[in-house]
């Protein structure tokens, strides 16, 4: 019985894929507040991921953004120096902040 | 020369994403966020879907796909960790490669794996560990969900057990090492790498080539991915390249930092003090979710409702979901499917009821697991740091006019 399936399956199984061509995934813009500091964010945050998953956290408060930036650093290696990582802090904090420095 | 791309388009004032609204105020778990609108854009092999990031590729399902067993392809949530992910792999050159401590190299190739080897197939639930994340306050680390990264498929494939089999296990193998074909965008950047200990495989574990009737698509890792019905997603690694197996543990941030809650009997912590020892987030807790009608949803009076929603926990199996339309003061027994689809699948559960009273009108669902494990309320969920497990009674509320 099983061998029997095993032939169906070899004849009926001509590979060809769903999809035959590269996908594209496609570019998507996310509403970005422009201001002071951003153009640090841009050298150094959107290497590894958009700006929507910075922004999705919501408003937080500027210890938050510095905390997320430090993870960065230590856990994923971002090569991010002082001066950038204070400029992105206030960046964030100024346009996506709670109005709490903790 | 895609990447120089990215940031320029990243960088233009208009958009779609879904932007965190949460409220961080105070500091008890509630209700994931759950108005977050379907995006324009629409991905590949996808329909448009809750976005929250193009790279890595981040996409929820909305609550109203779950009112049945099996989560369509195209609208099945989408999960990455890294920004470069192949966008074409030929399944005729397709290997997958079984090495280190076995008796014998393999590499398999697609062909190989749909006819050389026995075809199993498991019906079972694929849920981030994060899923619901938006309900934790103070906001937990990550991408905050709302209850539509999960959903529920047929898979296909081979076992794992099989395939090591063929190559055979040395002596001292003990730890199963399973890369994906994601890649960092920096070199120095941990890769998506999961560790499995021989023990923890068992003969439901398989390598997956389709998902329902169809090759899986690309964003849920064409052309093969694993899959271990009852634990969460993370270790459920996608275009997966590479089997290696090992005698000693390497340490890995995906295993290591991410993934993981507190390891005491609550596996809860507060912000100020967060629990010294942590453990995996391995097995999923019973939790259901209710697909139809939706918030914001208007009804009519003295209509004919029938609610509808799925269940499921890690394999115990679902024994009843209960409704209550009085804020939980008395709830009353859903009817729940024949439940053929196994123990890792949705039990998919309806309940009839005639609205009375104008006005709002609030349903909560709460499944109960065969080994009488209950969904808390929402508010009664401890906080984690990484906001995972979050599995509160469901609610949603309507207007009956
Ligand atoms: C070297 C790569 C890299 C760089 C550069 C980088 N990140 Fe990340 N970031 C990551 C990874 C990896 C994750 C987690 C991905 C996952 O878990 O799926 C992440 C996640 C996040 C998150 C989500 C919350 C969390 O705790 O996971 C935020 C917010 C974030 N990054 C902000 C930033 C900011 C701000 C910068 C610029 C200062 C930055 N990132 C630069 C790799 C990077």
């Amino acid at each position: 019985m099983k061998k029997l399936i095993l032939i169906t399956a070899l004849l009926a199984s001509p590979l060809f894929a769903q999809t035959k061509e590269k996908i594209e995934v496609p570019y998507v813009a996310f509403p970005i507040k422009m201001g002071k500091g951003f153009d640090a964010v841009q050298a150094n945050c959107l290497m590894c991921h958009s700006f929507g998953y910075i922004i999705n956290q919501g408003r937080q408060s500027k210890a938050f953004w510095r905390g997320k930036i430090d993870k960065m650093i230590t856990h994923f290696k971002a090569p991010i120096g002082e001066e950038a990582a204070k400029s992105v802090t206030e960046y964030l904090y100024k346009h996506y902040g709670n109005g709490k420095l903790k | 020369m895609e990447r120089r791309d990215f940031f320029k388009k990243a960088a233009v004032v208009a958009g779609v994403a879904a932007v965190g609204s949460t409220t961080a105020e105070a500091s008890a778990t509630h209700q994931p966020i759950d108005n977050r609108k379907v995006s324009d854009v629409a991905f590949p092999e996808k329909r448009p879907l809750i976005l929250y990031s193009d790279r890595p590729p981040l996409l929820e399902t909305q609550r109203d796909v779950f009112t049945s067993i099996l989560t369509p392809n195209d609208q099945f949530f989408v999960r990455w960790h890294m920004p470069d992910i192949p966008t074409h792999i030929d399944p005729e050159t397709f290997t997958i490669s079984v090495n280190g401590l076995v008796e014998r190299e393999i590499n398999i190739s697609l062909n190989d794996l749909k006819t050389k080897f026995e075809q199993v197939e498991v019906t079972a639930v694929l849920q981030c560990g994060g899923n619901s994340r938006s309900a934790f306050t103070p906001i937990a680390g990550g991408i905050q969900w709302g209850s539509g990264a999960m959903g529920c498929a047929t898979w296909k494939g081979v076992r794992l057990r099989d395939l090591l089999d063929q190559a055979g296990l040395k002596k001292d193998a003990e730890w199963i090492g399973f890369n994906g074909s994601e890649k960092a965008a920096y070199y120095e950047t941990p890769e998506f790498i999961r560790e499995l200990h021989l023990e923890e495989l068992d003969d439901h574990v398989i390598l997956a080539y389709q998902m329902n009737g169809e090759d899986l698509p690309y964003l849920n890792g064409y052309p093969l991915r694993l899959v271990i019905p009852g634990s969460y997603s993370d270790s459920w690694v996608k275009m997966l390249s590479n089997i290696t197996v090992t005698d000693e543990y390497k340490h890995l941030f995906f295993m290591d930092v991410a993934y993981r809650v507190p390891d005491n009997e609550c596996e809860c912590e507060t912000p100020e003090k967060k629990a010294p020892k942590t453990k995996p987030i391995t097995k999923m807790n019973v939790k259901s979710i209710i697909g139809y009608p939706t918030n914001g949803g208007k009804l009519s009076l003295n209509s004919h409702v029938v609610v509808r929603g799925v269940a499921f926990d890690d394999g115990h199996g679902i024994k009843k979901v209960l409704v209550s339309t009085d804020e939980g003061k008395t709830w009353q027994e859903a009817l729940l499917d024949d439940g053929k689809a196994g123990r890792y699948a949705y039990r998919a559960f309806r309940f009839t009821f005639k609205p009375t009273k104008l006005g709002k009108l609030t349903f909560m669902a709460k499944a109960i697991n065969n080994i009488g494990e209950e969904q808390p309320f929402a508010n009664e969920i401890k906080w984690n740091h990484g906001g995972y497990k979050y599995n509160g009674i469901d609610e949603v509320t309507v207007e009956v006019i």
